[in-house]
């Protein structure tokens, strides 16, 4: 399998007062494309911190992130807005949707960015918004869908690109069980068509039940780092 | 484009906020189309009548005239030098002679100004052919502030006291034949006009006058000693005050555009804070600090751009009216000694609307990137949290 993400390394430092908090401390790792990993932990583990810096959003205190093959430390900003508008999807535990756009125009937010040409949006769009079964409410605003619903927006937004790599922070947090699941069928189901790499940071037991591979963070530290055999997941 | 697309999109869905801003920034620039309006169509009445009532295509003046100087007047008159004599025949000069004097209306004593015009002149506006003599009475024209203030009226007969060239005291009775309404002051009050052969023999001075009023045609040329004065000269006076007027109702409109702009202002700060969410969505999704900073200054440029829209849409029939039906000034404004018609009719040119136009765009643009600047700085990560201070 390919390498898409390289980490050596990585420390990351946040003043704090006259000092400084270490939130990742000496971290390594390997990711290959088609991957559907979690990180997971305590609150104030590192997992988020770990999600923003892969996604270009934060830069290492210490150490080498390398994003298909592009060194975050060294990305200007214009470079890191790029490599999150081609090659990254996000989705966040709040959904952060636009309140004033309709579900259609959030999904083909990343894609005016692109400067697509309408046609070639639409069709993605719509195609996104078949994956996660919204196609009916695509012009309804966000406050009219259920947190269910909102969260599959986000994902069908993420995922309009085709990006490579898809950060999801806490997904599933403000759901309830069956929307949960739901949620992450859809993403794994993406996940195998379209070989997008998935990258969790969780504490949810029901997501870990789909992960097949589980990096646990302590104190800002890799734990454990375990490959989930298949069997396993199918039971999930 | 892009930018433009999401800002429209986001102030239409901020609701009444949106609504409060757009509707204080077009009043602010409506109401300062309409000041400069005024002030334009003032300043446009203004110099007509003056031209038209007093100073024609500007003015010979002998070379001890003063205007200033009351005291001046006693010297300043002499024959109309010989080169202007044709002139004069042609009806392209006018000729007027000043002198001070006394006026007795009801027994009250009043210092006044006698000016000497001919009948048939037809160079200012005044209505001169009503001194044309009538059964042997000497015909007096007076204006209506002058009227009002000595409490005659046409027909009434007026007691004048001069002294004449000699020094020796000479006294009248002259009859009210017309009362002009004019808006230019200094051919109104205290001032009482006479035919001029009248006024020259009153005084002992045949064929003399003061100043000579061009008309249409008259081209100044060769040294007489009077001295030309232009449109630039004689109105000067009348431009200081209206460009001290403008000032006067810069600070007003100014005062209105702060608080429009102020709330623009004010709305960006409270976005920048409520929509911390937002904006490090923008840029986890691929947009870069100054695509976001782009964002939400032309939001505020597009508050600008609505507001003109509805500017336009209320207060394009309201000023038209006004313009249509004019501006009443306060009573007492035509005695403050400035030319000022009862009713002002406002003029909307071209450049006032671009200039206005331009203002407001330029001024809610600015005051919006003053706030979203920060985002420039901030860190998406706590953007994203909701954790910009």
């Amino acid at each position: 399998m390919e390498s898409i993400i390289q980490i050596k390394g990585l420390t990351k430092q946040f003043p704090v007062g006259a000092g400084k908090f270490t939130a990742l401390r000496d971290i390594s790792l390997e990711f290959h494309r088609g991957e559907f990993t979690g990180f997971v932990g305590p609150s104030g583990s590192g997992k988020t911190t770990l999600l923003n810096i892969i996604g270009s959003l934060d830069t290492p205190t210490e150490g080498e992130v390398t994003v298909l093959g592009r060194s975050i430390a060294h990305l200007t900003h214009k470079q890191s807005a790029q490599l999150r508008n081609q090659h990254l999807g996000f989705i966040f535990q709040t959904y952060n949707l636009f309140p004033v756009y309709t579900v259609y125009e959030n999904v083909e937010f990343a894609l005016l960015l692109q400067r697509l040409p309408t046609a070639e949006r639409r069709k993605a769009v719509l195609d996104a918004l078949e994956w996660v079964g919204l196609t009916d409410k695509m012009d309804s605003k966000p406050a009219q869908l259920s947190g269910g619903e909102g969260q599959r927006v986000a994902i069908a937004r993420a995922m309009v690109k085709r990006p490579a790599i898809l950060l999801a922070d806490e997904p599933t947090a403000n759901l309830d069980s069956k929307n949960s699941h739901h949620i992450l069928q859809t993403m794994k189901q993406l996940n195998e068509e379209l070989q997008t790499t998935f990258l969790f940071a969780t504490h949810d037991e029901k997501v870990m039940g789909y992960l097949r591979r589980i990096i646990s963070l302590e104190d800002g530290r890799v734990v454990k780092d375990e490959e989930i055999i298949m069997d396993k997941i199918t039971e999930g | 484009m892009l930018a433009f697309k999401l800002a429209f999109k986001n102030i239409f869905g901020a609701g009444y906020r949106t609504i409060l801003n757009i509707a204080v920034l077009s009043f602010a620039f409506v109401t300062i189309i309409f000041y400069n309006g005024v002030i334009d169509g003032w300043n446009q009445q203004a110099r007509r009548d003056t031209i038209e009532w007093e100073i024609g295509q500007g003015q010979l003046w002998h070379p001890s005239y003063d205007p200033l100087d009351y005291f001046s007047y006693q010297d300043a008159h002499g024959p109309i030098p010989e080169g202007m004599r044709e002139e004069v025949s042609a009806g392209r000069l006018t000729p007027i002679l000043i002198a001070q004097a006394s006026a007795f209306p009801q027994g009250r004593m009043q210092g006044v100004l006698l000016k000497g015009i001919p009948p048939g002149q037809a160079i200012l506006k005044i209505p001169t052919h009503e001194l044309e003599a009538q059964d042997g009475q000497v015909p007096a024209l007076i204006g209506k502030r002058m009227a009002q203030s000595i409490k005659m009226k046409e027909d009434d007969r007026l007691l004048l006291r001069w002294r004449d060239k000699n020094g020796a005291f000479d006294a009248l009775e002259v009859t009210i034949a017309g009362v002009f309404d004019c808006n230019v002051p200094t051919i109104d009050g205290g001032q009482v006009w006479l035919p001029l052969a009248q006024l020259q023999e009153m005084l002992g001075m045949p064929g003399e006058a003061t100043l000579l009023v061009a008309g249409e045609g008259f081209t100044p040329t060769g040294n007489t000693g009077w001295a030309f004065k232009d449109h630039d000269y004689l109105l000067a006076d009348l431009n200081k005050i209206i460009q001290s007027k403008k000032g006067g109702s810069g600070v007003i409109y100014g005062l209105l555009l702060i608080i429009a702009l102020l709330a623009i202002f004010d709305t960006q700060v409270l976005a920048i804070f409520r929509r911390q969410k937002e904006i490090g969505t923008y840029i986890a999704l691929g947009m870069t600090r100054w695509q976001v900073v782009g964002i939400f200054t032309v939001e505020g440029a597009a508050y600008s751009i609505l507001a003109i829209l509805l500017g336009a849409l209320y207060g394009g029939p309201l000023l038209w009216y006004l313009g249509k039906v004019g501006w009443a000034m306060p009573s007492g404004s035509q005695d403050m000694g400035i030319s000022i018609a009862e009713k002002i009719y406002p003029v909307y040119g071209a450049g006032l609307i671009i200039t206005t136009v331009l203002l407001v765009v330029v001024s809610a643009t600015i005051v919006s990137f003053l706030p979203a600047r920060k985002i420039a700085r901030l860190n998406p990560t706590d953007a994203l949290k909701g954790k910009i201070q």
